[in-house]
């Protein structure tokens, strides 16, 4: 008796190591019953998430009646500066454009940076300590796929982890880590210096709840209180980001490349909406992808 | 009652601790319910070891899959065998709710230790235990402890077998 439990124990314990290992190999796809499991349990969670998510925030609403005010004049600062940037940047991307015809770019090469940016709803927060995740009610139906980049109006959330055809799961960069086998380290510079400066964002501290930047080099121009942006030269993730802004900077480890500690900007709790950005399919994917699409488009037709 | 209708109420548990709660609570990232793993204790005092280790398997399962975003198994491994195990202690005696309660107090801090080791095994995350034990271990156990001692009654009507004559149900 006892030892048939033993034995079902061991089984159990093989059989955990088993699907751990599975799991942590770099899945792409996930198999159609876990597909079909996710995408149900996202929409009840989505009725349930948005419901409290308005009842929430009628109370927050009335609790910040008062920052209303000091809100608006800020907001009608930052509609002046940001009116006189777009006659700026009008005649810059023209310019540009037509910089761009004369060296005969290629229509890959010009719509590089053309992201698109989805606005998803959340529908649920993972309750595992060790692994924080989101639930985002966008799937590969609507265009996402792993290793997108998840954003805020403040700045970076999170990485496109798990995706299926109605859900898809975020990993938070606060789940960062130096040593850990699930999640890429992403390139950053700081804004304004985006030739000079470059950075790993490789970990996040959740002790003092800042982001580690390593591997900067001695002639770099990044300095405490600068905006630091991906830099996109990972060629993973798009560039532009805002991540957060240098609170120090310190001799790394072997005294050879300088850290940075930065204080993100993007807050994780009460998120509500998110945005994924959706960066432009190559020639090659296009290619690849078109009749499966077409396929597809075929089945849904009744 | 049926095992339907108790996995009807664990499913609207997993819905309250991942859609309703996190934007409740004070501290999101540091008190994190487990009301099902809660409640498959209770299963396991209250019906069977069998239907717990069933139910625990079950219910991490959907928990890892939902929320796949390193690795996949402690959840179910750990629901499962905690269940399990407060089956085999307390499966077919007469359990007071203080007994009860401090099951959950000791199989909360074994599960949560548990995936720690995992996911610290794994390399998964770089933090110590210590920090881990008192940012979101302690603060997640008290809740837990909370949602035991309300729902106790609760679990017990809605867990027990229908083998008791309904008059004596409807006594308590």
């Amino acid at each position: 008796m006892r030892n048939k439990r033993m034995f079902m124990l061991m089984l159990g314990v093989v059989l955990l190591v088993a699907v751990i290992g599975y799991s942590l190999s770099d899945r792409k796809i996930l198999t159609y019953p876990e597909q079909f499991v996710r995408d149900a349990a996202s929409v009840a969670q989505g009725w349930f998430y948005s419901a409290t998510a308005a009842v929430t925030g009628v109370a927050r609403d009335v609790v910040n009646l008062k920052s209303l005010h000091e809100e608006a004049e800020q907001l009608r600062r930052t509609v002046a500066v940001y009116t006189r940037d777009k006659v700026h940047y009008n005649y810059v991307e023209l310019e540009n454009q037509r910089l761009q015809k004369l060296l005969n770019f290629t229509e890959e090469q010009r719509n590089r940076f053309n992201y698109d940016y989805v606005v998803a709803q959340v529908v649920a927060i993972g309750n595992d300590a060790n692994n924080r995740t989101l639930t985002i009610n966008l799937g590969t139906k609507h265009g996402v796929e792993t290793d997108m980049a998840v954003i805020t109006v403040d700045g970076l959330v999170g990485i496109i982890s798990a995706v299926s055809a109605f859900s898809s799961t975020v990993t938070p960069i606060t789940e960062l880590a130096e040593e850990s086998p699930t999640v890429n380290a992403i390139a950053v510079s700081a804004f304004g210096k985006e030739q000079e400066s470059f950075g790993i964002l490789s970990s996040y501290n959740p002790e003092t709840q800042r982001l580690l930047i390593t591997r900067i080099s001695e002639g770099d121009q990044i300095a405490e209180g600068d905006l630091i942006i991906t830099s996109g030269k990972g060629a993973m993730y798009p560039r532009g980001l805002v991540v957060g802004e240098v609170e120090d900077l310190r001799l790394g480890d072997y005294g050879l490349t300088y850290n940075a500690t930065v204080k993100m900007k993007a807050k994780m709790d009460g998120l509500h909406e998110v945005m994924v950005v959706i960066p432009p399919k190559s020639v090659a994917q296009e290619e690849a992808a078109d009749p499966v699409e077409a396929d597809t488009d075929g089945a849904l037709a009744p | 009652m049926s095992i339907s209708r108790v996995i009807v109420a664990l499913l609207l548990l997993f819905l309250a601790e991942t859609s309703v709660m996190p934007l409740i609570l004070p501290m999101p990232d540091r008190v994190i319910p487990h009301f099902v793993f809660v409640l498959i204790l209770f299963s396991g005092m209250h019906r069977s070891r069998h239907s717990a280790l069933l139910l625990g398997v079950g219910f991490g399962m959907l928990q890892d899959i939902v929320q796949y975003g390193h690795l996949m198994g402690p959840a179910s491994f750990f629901m499962g065998l905690m269940g399990y195990l407060s089956g085999v202690m307390l499966e077919k005696k007469q359990v007071s709710a203080f007994t009860a309660v401090s099951v959950v107090l000791f199989a909360c801090l074994l599960y949560d230790a548990g995936v720690f080791a995992i996911y610290k095994g794994f390399r998964i995350t770089d933090a110590s235990f210590e920090w881990a034990f008192f940012h979101h271990m302690v603060p997640s156990l008290l809740l837990q402890l909370l949602f035991a001692i309300i729902s106790y009654r609760l679990a017990k009507r809605l867990l027990e077998r229908q083998h008791k004559p309904s008059g004596e149900i409807d006594e308590e």
